[in-house]
């Protein structure tokens, strides 16, 4: 049976035995996917959190001439407004749920919206993404999608994200790639095979895509790179290329897996390309799947040289720095801190599953007492943390990094900067170097409050963390 | 029957009642609801109104219901979460503010609340599913929370000083420059003898919503302040001063002198307050003039944003800066028995000018109307960019969501306000005609 049958993937809790909530050193994090033994976590106590309804979002972002209709209330497309201020230029509609709506349906409503917006802007794709409400009414949004198909001749994509089948954000992105695949990439392998290699970049920064590329046309590569930034062609031409390569083990995984089991398409296994020696290591890997080994070893050889010169001897020895990060960034900024002669506080990160295995055997072989926190946007636990270890830098993305400041600590964020490939180390040396030197604007922000009791920082960090009664 | 909405800029009610319970010191949000719901406040919200972040992160406490609660109802996991945000957020007042999903499986809020308040936990509830309308909503939904639910919880209400005016109707980050309107309202009060209660913002705790129920009058600045004042009017008989929108520039003095003869307040002590600003106003625009004249700062306008704000910087740019309103855009949806007013107030701001003015929200909507109106300089939101460049005219951004400013205690009401205006506008006017 095709793995794309059914309306939306299985959720990552229960593909990978993805864990939303964790704590402890990373040796027993080993120890528990090792031995298949995988409790749910849950916390008693809660700060919000992406969900896979954002998540998706950023997918739908990125795709070209495209119109996302978010097919509930007015607030789920609250975070439309975040990515146009992000530079997207895709359209975002709402279709304005309202409590008459909840109660009897709106199929009509959502069929006149995409009818008008298909006579008004003529897009290449109409997305229609769930959410809570249409979720657990089970409005019928199949029938719409089958019958405007027809009549418009419009691809039509419905992306069945709900807001709380999944603990784990990340599952959003696996609706998202399912959806796309099963309505843009046709319904069976294609016989002749292309050229190209599909670039699989799911929620990149734009620079970390050009390093990437100018990387890989280097070695005499022509890529189809999707779903950030592509057309819906993409899809299509996807299911003919020779291979497929990731910018990230995680976010695409889904992606490449479907490419490979149901179109046939191989699918490199590299690592993320974060850090001078993870980068020749991700070249390499290409180079041996591909038949361009030299060429990439004489690549990773001179950019590694001129990379080193760049960073002109720059070192974090006798520097602790606590990352927080989504898992596959977290990961690879531990190995890149190490490369740099700095010390891992410890890290927190989105989420863990098996997909991570690997890093947590190297981990626990290495540093087994590093603890390891998983946790998207439970500040309170982060903050905590934090403060106990007093790391002198923090390298984060979360929605809290304004917190941690108040702390006093240096903060490099990753949102404005590219970090993959040889210029991303750069990128980030130069942002480290700045934090590290000049810490005047953390010495403004201390002494401001924090929102929590004074007494949760002498509990363990774990305490509103427990196993999961079924 | 609501319509779909392109770019849509008024969220939910669930947000709009965030926004409002966030910007009072002490008040700490409690959301029921799925996990993404307070990150999209923070994603669409937040972070879209000029740099706002008053936990330094989304809200500090929201139970994140998962499929179990959608099925099994979830009510405890209410419970726990509530018992469990006592112990880690400190507060004055929580606040449950409930999303979609919760109240589709109907988990019965208030037996919760009444549950804390049986643990003598400050606790008070808003029912505020975002299917039932949009930030407006939810700032009515809070505000009328705190003012029917406070007196329950304490019952030694705070003395009101002699002269205190609530002030209504500004919702935080839906007007990004809120904080820089309260003080300024609040200076001007100040200066003819009276005392402001802002209600929000940095030093505004719970304190003043105390004493709000012993104000002499509450002054309301825009039509989603009437609910409020009406709920105060009703229990305490509190008077209203009403007006369409905020007060900027020689707006500030009308509301002085009414506030004057209806309070009883010495009128020379207004009359030389007024006198001041004004003289002070008028050499700010001697110091514009030659600018303005050689650079062709007189031109027509289009101006979108919420009732009270284009109110308030419309009149104030046709009024006394000669400009023409072209096109005149409010987004917030108000009430029906309020959109009369505002039609034959905007649309005669310049006698013998024929101005348009366009109800809506719809994104593409608003560049259709702009466009066609080919205003010379367009103010609104970040939204609106886009159909300035394409007109290649010069453009400031003003109302949410504001993607390029950075707000922190700026703001266009009263005389300072003008000055920022005039300084705002003179710059983007100035930059454009560098770079012909």
């Amino acid at each position: 049976m095709s793995p794309l049958r059914a309306k939306a993937p299985r959720s990552r809790e229960k593909r990978l035995d993805t864990l939303g909530a964790w704590l402890g050193p990373v040796s027993a994090a080993s120890a528990e996917f090792v031995a298949e033994d995988i409790v749910q976590r849950i916390r008693t106590f809660a700060q919000s959190s992406h969900d896979d309804l954002l998540y998706a979002l950023r997918i739908l972002a990125g795709i070209k001439n495209s119109i996302t209709i978010i097919h509930g209330p007015r607030g789920c497309a609250a975070a439309g407004l975040y990515h146009m201020a992000a530079g997207c230029n895709t359209r975002w509609v709402v279709t304005n749920l309202d409590e008459r709506d909840t109660i009897m349906g709106a199929d009509s409503k959502l069929r006149k919206a995409v009818t008008a917006l298909h006579h008004r802007y003529h897009p290449e794709v109409v997305f229609i993404v769930g959410n809570p409400v249409v979720a657990i009414n089970n409005d019928d949004i199949q029938s719409v999608v089958k019958e405007l198909h027809e009549e418009l001749n419009l691809p039509i994509v419905p992306v069945y994200v709900t807001g709380f089948s999944s603990q784990n954000a990340v599952s959003g992105y696996d609706t998202a790639l399912h959806a796309l695949l099963k309505y843009l990439s046709g319904k069976s392998p294609v016989a002749e095979k292309s050229e190209t290699v599909n670039l699989l970049s799911v929620a990149e920064h734009p620079q970390d895509r050009a390093e990437a590329r100018g990387l890989l046309e280097g070695l005499g590569l022509t890529l189809n790179v999707f779903p950030d930034d592509a057309a819906i062609d993409a899809f299509r031409s996807a299911v003919a290329a020779r291979a497929s390569l990731s910018l990230c083990p995680d976010a695409p995984e889904y992606l490449g897996t479907i490419l490979l089991e149901k179109y046939g398409v191989p699918l490199i296994d590299a690592p993320r390309p974060v850090g001078i020696e993870a980068t020749g290591r991700w070249l390499k890997s290409v180079g041996t799947a591909l038949g361009a080994t030299q060429a990439a070893e004489e690549l990773h050889q001179r950019k590694a040289d001129e990379t080193r010169r760049q960073l002109g001897g720059f070192s974090l020895k006798g520097r602790s720095v606590y990352i927080s990060l989504s898992s596959a960034n977290a990961f690879s900024l531990i190995d890149l801190v190490e490369e740099l002669g700095g010390e891992v506080a410890g890290v927190t990160v989105t989420h863990l599953d098996r997909l991570h295995s690997r890093q947590l055997d190297a981990l626990a072989a290495r540093n087994p007492s590093l603890q390891i926190h998983v946790s998207d946007g439970q500040a309170f636990e982060e903050l905590s943390i934090v403060r106990k270890l007093a790391p002198d830098l923090y390298v984060g993305d979360a929605t809290h990094l304004a917190q941690i400041a108040r702390l006093g600590i240096p903060i490099v964020s990753l949102e404005t900067i590219g970090i993959i490939g040889y210029s991303g180390v750069v990128r980030l040396v130069r942002r480290i170097k700045a934090a590290l030197v000049n810490r005047s604007f953390e010495a403004s922000l201390v002494g401001i409050k924090h929102p929590y009791q004074e007494s949760w920082f002498r509990r363990s960090h774990n305490w509103y963390i427990k196993r999961e009664v079924k | 029957m609501s319509h779909h909405l392109e770019g849509s800029r008024n969220s939910c009610a669930l947000h709009g009642a965030l926004q409002l319970f966030e910007s009072i010191a002490g008040v700490v949000p409690v959301i029921h609801s799925t996990s993404g719901c307070g990150v999209q406040h923070y994603l669409g919200g937040t972070r879209l109104s000029g740099g706002n972040d008053p936990f330094g992160s989304p809200a500090v406490s929201s139970s994140n219901i998962g499929e179990k609660h959608v099925v099994f109802g979830g009510g405890s996991r209410l419970r726990e979460q509530l018992k469990n945000t006592v112990k880690v957020v400190q507060g004055d007042l929580y606040a449950i503010v409930t999303g979609c999903s919760t109240e589709m499986v109907g988990d019965d809020i208030p037996a919760m609340a009444k549950e804390g308040l049986e643990q003598d936990w400050p606790v008070v509830y808003a029912n505020t599913p975002g299917f039932r309308g949009d930030v407006h909503q939810g700032y009515h939904l809070a505000a009328k929370t705190l003012i029917e639910q406070l007196p329950e919880l304490w019952k030694d209400a705070e003395p009101a000083p002699a002269g205190l005016i609530n002030i209504w109707g500004i919702i935080p980050d839906q007007d990004p420059f809120w904080r820089g309107n309260l003080d300024e309202l609040g200076r001007l009060l100040e200066a003819i003898g009276l005392v402001p209660n802002l209600l929000l913002g940095g030093d505004q705790g719970t304190a003043a919503w105390k004493r709000a129920p012993g104000a002499a009058l509450n002054l309301v600045v825009s039509p989603w302040g009437e609910l409020p004042a009406r709920l105060l009017e009703e229990c305490y008989g509190t008077p209203s001063l009403s007006l369409e929108g905020l007060p900027v520039g020689a707006a500030a003095g009308i509301l002085l002198t009414r506030l004057t003869e209806q309070l009883g307040l010495d009128p020379l002590r207004t009359e030389e307050f007024i006198n001041r600003e004004q003289a002070r106003l008028q050499r700010q625009f001697a110091l514009l003039a030659d600018s303005y004249y050689r650079k062709g700062f007189q031109r027509e306008f289009a101006l979108v944003g919420e009732s009270s704000q284009v109110v308030g910087i419309g009149e104030f740019l046709g009024k006394s800066l000669g400009l023409l309103p072209r096109t005149l855009v409010i987004t917030d949806n108000p009430p029906e028995h309020v959109r009369e007013a505002l039609v034959n107030r905007l649309t005669t701001i310049v006698p013998g000018y024929d101005t348009e003015l366009v109800f809506s929200e719809d994104r593409a909507e608003i560049a259709d109307a702009i466009r066609s109106g080919q205003a010379g300089v367009v103010l609104g939101s970040s939204l609106e960019q886009e159909v300035a460049v394409e007109l290649g005219v010069p453009f400031l951004a003003v109302s949410f969501p504001l993607t390029n400013r950075i707000v922190l205690d700026r703001g266009y009401a009263g005389y300072r306000g003008a000055v920022a205006l005039l300084e705002d506008l003179g710059s983007v006017i100035l930059a454009d005609s560098l770079s012909v």
